[in-house]
């Protein structure tokens, strides 16, 4: 006897957490309502946001986390945090771990608006700790409230829970006051498996104390309405109740008819679980079968993808190949215009250079001439003692080497200007030396022509200049000077200061002077060599492009000033030396 | 008064006769010919050389710039130098640019052109640039000479000849053992190119050579020197007593 109560207490406490469940979901639903809206309040606390989400999609692990990290930031709403506790308490009783979830649930205050969710949590934990006493003070509260509904926990369930407590409690009379209390307000709503929990739990109130007459009403109360569910399990108890109960009165066959049914139920709900694993794998071979589709469909896409990249990197690769030829092509044709037009310029630099030799040998070969049959004189002279003919022979010679050397100079100054190997140093010198030591090799050239000379610069014109390029620029204007001078002329050097940075160095003769247009053609860049007016006297005109060129060279300026007949001034402006 | 010894360096006799003969018509001294960077080194440390002339390539090698990188490394020995070069190659120039002071010149030159460089390369030895050419100095003072433009050539005077100096404004006359001349210095210039511990300023216009005082007499503003020679001593400069050693 005693093991066959046992049985039935057995499963009467299962059938606790299933009743139980139903009543909350109903009153999470508004509770579900009012935390959206709170959402909405609290759109900028992210943990909070976080917390409430998962909690709605009962991710109860990543709700305790984000629930935590609210917590963690310090606040003033106590609104927040009760939601927070709220969220954990549930959290951690959906996890079965009733200690934390209590704790949590303790810290909410009474301010919160689904207090009574709240109580009702705690006590269905204390409950299912056993700690019946608890529960019942918890589940007290709400029996002196007469308001039928709290926010969806219906007062029958609370009313059941309390019996379900002082049944456990062994206080069946007041377990039997709530129980029937709570099962008439359900027979009043019909709630069929609320009905059958509820008849179950007085059946077995009844049957505890061996009330059996009273009892077995409420069993086959329980097996009929069992009979209208479609829940197997609540109608697999309530048969094996019935089963058990014919049993004890010994009424074996009644008993081993719903021992049958039970079995049926069992192996029913056994087979719904068969079916559902059935359906389960056939879904799981659905899902795999249209997995299969997907990664098919993948690869074709990713073929496409594929051949659609290489006709496109091809395209570019031709583009690029295309501008490239392109641009190439013209570089191409701008390098050979330039080429031409180089080629063009060389050929004219060619031609000059080839003049200039011209020019140059048959200077020199008729200076090297005039010197052998000079020597030639000499030697006759030598012979015939004649002294006075030797010497005018020899100043000759001296003047014929003195022009072939300064040729042979300026064009050695002129292959080193144009290589860039000469070497070139601006520094600030006194004009006037400078003269007087390029002057001072022509001396004995002014005396044969009866030149005079003189060199009136200041000594205190400072100028800055290359001493080598500046004497050479010297050495040819003098030179020109004394060509174009006749005998018993006269050539004057002098500084003209009429500038603030430049010094005017006039080198001023009173010899032939020059038409207007050798005078512009001498000033030209480019004219190297000027038509020869004058067969005898006029050269390559190399030493005065050599005078323009080394003057540029010097920041220097070169003007002429010239009257046929009259004579010349050759203008030098040097840059003078700041001091 | 006494001729600046130079040093010739110049492997060609033709170049080196040419160029003797004009630097002694202008009283210089030539102390010697070397013809090699060994014979330039024995002249040049076995005679009291005060300008060296040096031809860049002695036997086709440019050891006339390794005779002047040589002789520029002794501080003591270092002299003026000209470089005499006949080659416009730049990267010879270079490389003898860097012997400063650099004076140099072009081959063939005259002789206007080489007294010219010679006092060119004796300024700027002893930075004191632009005396020469200039028409308010002629006087550059090394440690131990004045060297003086005289005429189109350079004399030298020792220091230690010159008993006292007097100042008439920008004129200085300088008088030594044996002769008595003027040349021309500001007399700033002068008593910061002196020897301090030489020379003292006795006078707005007097500057003697300490060696050469014989006797001062405080109490007639008199200092006689070597020479019969005698010097005003003025009341600001009577410190000058105590830098002199002096019996006691």
């Amino acid at each position: 006897m005693n093991i066959k109560i046992k049985v039935l207490f057995l499963t009467l406490f299962l059938s606790i957490p299933s009743l139980f469940f139903s009543q909350q979901k109903e009153g999470l639903s508004i509770v579900e309502k009012e935390i959206k809206i709170k959402s909405n309040q609290y759109i900028r606390e992210v943990n909070f946001q976080k917390a409430q989400s998962f909690f709605l999609e009962k991710e109860w692990d990543s709700t305790l986390v984000y629930s935590m990290k609210q917590l963690s930031i310090p606040t003033k709403k106590s609104e927040l945090k009760n939601y927070c506790h709220y969220f954990r308490g549930y959290s951690f009783n959906e996890k079965n771990i009733h200690k934390e979830a209590q704790f949590e649930l303790e810290n909410i205050s009474k301010s919160f608006e689904f207090y009574f969710q709240v109580k009702m949590l705690l006590g269905t934990i204390a409950l299912k700790q056993k700690k019946y006493k608890k529960a019942i003070t918890y589940f007290k509260d709400f029996d002196g409230n007469n308001t039928p509904e709290f926010f969806g926990t219906r007062k029958s369930n609370i009313e059941h829970n309390l019996g379900i407590c002082y049944l456990n409690l062994k206080k069946y009379d007041k377990a039997e006051y709530y129980f029937l209390k709570s099962t008439k307000t359900q027979e009043l709503k019909n709630d069929t498996l609320m009905l059958i929990g509820g008849y179950v739990d007085i059946a077995n109130l009844y049957y505890v104390q061996y009330k059996d007459d009273l009892a077995i009403p409420y069993f086959q109360k329980a097996y009929e309405l069992s009979k209208k569910t479609n829940d197997f399990n609540l109608k697999r108890t309530a048969t094996k109740n019935m089963a058990v109960v014919e049993e004890n009165r010994k009424n074996y066959p009644l008993s081993l008819v719903y021992r049958k049914e039970f079995e049926k139920w069992n192996d029913s709900l056994n087979n719904q679980n068969k079916i559902w694993e059935v359906a389960k794998l056939e879904k799981e071979f659905a899902v795999k079968q249209k997995q299969k589709e997907v990664t098919v469909l993948e690869a074709e896409n990713k073929l496409k993808v594929a051949e659609r990249n290489k006709l496109f990197y091809s395209a570019i690769g031709l583009l690029v190949l295309l501008t490239a030829g392109g641009y190439f092509y013209s570089e191409k044709i701008k390098s050979n215009k330039i080429i031409v037009s180089q080629k063009v310029a060389l050929d004219e630099m060619n031609a000059t250079k080839d003049k200039l030799f011209s020019i140059v040998s048959h200077d020199l070969r008729s200076s090297v001439n005039a010197l052998k049959t000079s020597n030639t004189k000499l030697q006759e002279s030598l012979a015939t003692k004649n002294f006075t003919e030797l010497d005018t022979q020899l100043n000759t010679n001296a003047a014929i080497t003195n022009g072939a050397y300064n040729l042979l100079d300026n064009l050695l100054h002129w292959a080193l200007l144009q290589t860039q190997q000469g070497y070139f140093e601006i520094t600030y010198m006194r004009l006037f030396f400078i003269v007087e030591q390029v002057a001072y090799n022509y001396k004995p050239l002014l005396l044969d022509k009866n030149i005079s000379f003189e060199n009136t610069v200041t000594k205190k014109d400072l100028i800055d200049a290359d001493q080598e390029s500046l004497k050479i620029i010297l050495r040819n204007l003098l030179d020109n000077a004394i060509k174009f001078s006749n005998e018993n002329g006269s050539i004057k050097v002098y500084s003209r200061n009429t500038n603030d940075t430049y010094c005017e160095l006039v080198i001023e003769d009173n010899g032939l002077g020059m038409s207007e247009g050798t005078r512009l053609e001498l000033l030209k860049d480019t004219a190297l060599l000027s038509k020869k007016e004058n067969e005898n006297i006029i050269g390559t005109g190399l030493g005065m492009q050599l005078v323009k060129q080394m003057l540029q060279k010097n920041n220097g300026k070169f003007n002429i000033e010239s009257e046929l007949g009259k004579g010349t001034k050759m203008i030098v402006s040097l840059p003078k030396t700041a001091r | 008064m006494d001729n600046v010894n130079v040093l010739i360096i110049e492997d060609t006799k033709a170049e080196s006769d040419a160029l003797v003969k004009v630097l002694e018509e202008n009283n210089y001294n030539i102390v010697g010919v070397a013809t090699s960077y060994k014979d330039a080194l024995d002249l040049f440390y076995n005679n009291k050389v005060d300008v060296v002339v040096i031809d860049i390539f002695l036997n086709g090698n440019p050891d006339g710039i390794t005779f002047a990188e040589t002789i520029n490394v002794v501080p003591d020995a270092a002299r003026p130098f000209v470089f005499l070069t006949s080659s416009t190659d730049r990267k010879i120039f270079e490389r003898a640019k860097l012997t400063q002071p650099f004076s140099f010149l072009m081959k063939p030159f005259n002789e206007l052109e080489i007294l010219y460089a010679i006092e060119m390369a004796v300024e700027k030895f002893y930075a004191q640039n632009d005396v020469f050419l200039s028409d308010e100095e002629d006087t550059v003072i090394s440690k131990e000479y004045l060297f003086i433009k005289k005429g189109k050539s350079l004399k030298k005077v020792h220091l230690k000849e010159i008993i006292f100096i007097e100042v008439e404004e920008k004129y200085c006359n300088i008088i030594t053992e044996k002769e008595k001349f003027v040349i021309l210095i500001s007399l700033t210039k002068i008593l910061d190119l002196l020897d301090d511990n030489n020379f003292c300023r006795t006078h707005r216009n007097f500057i003697v050579n300490t060696e050469k005082i014989l006797e001062i007499v405080p109490s007639d503003n008199l200092i006689l020197l070597s020479g019969g020679h005698k010097a005003t001593l003025s009341d600001t400069y009577k410190t000058i007593i105590k830098k002199i050693r002096t019996l006691k």
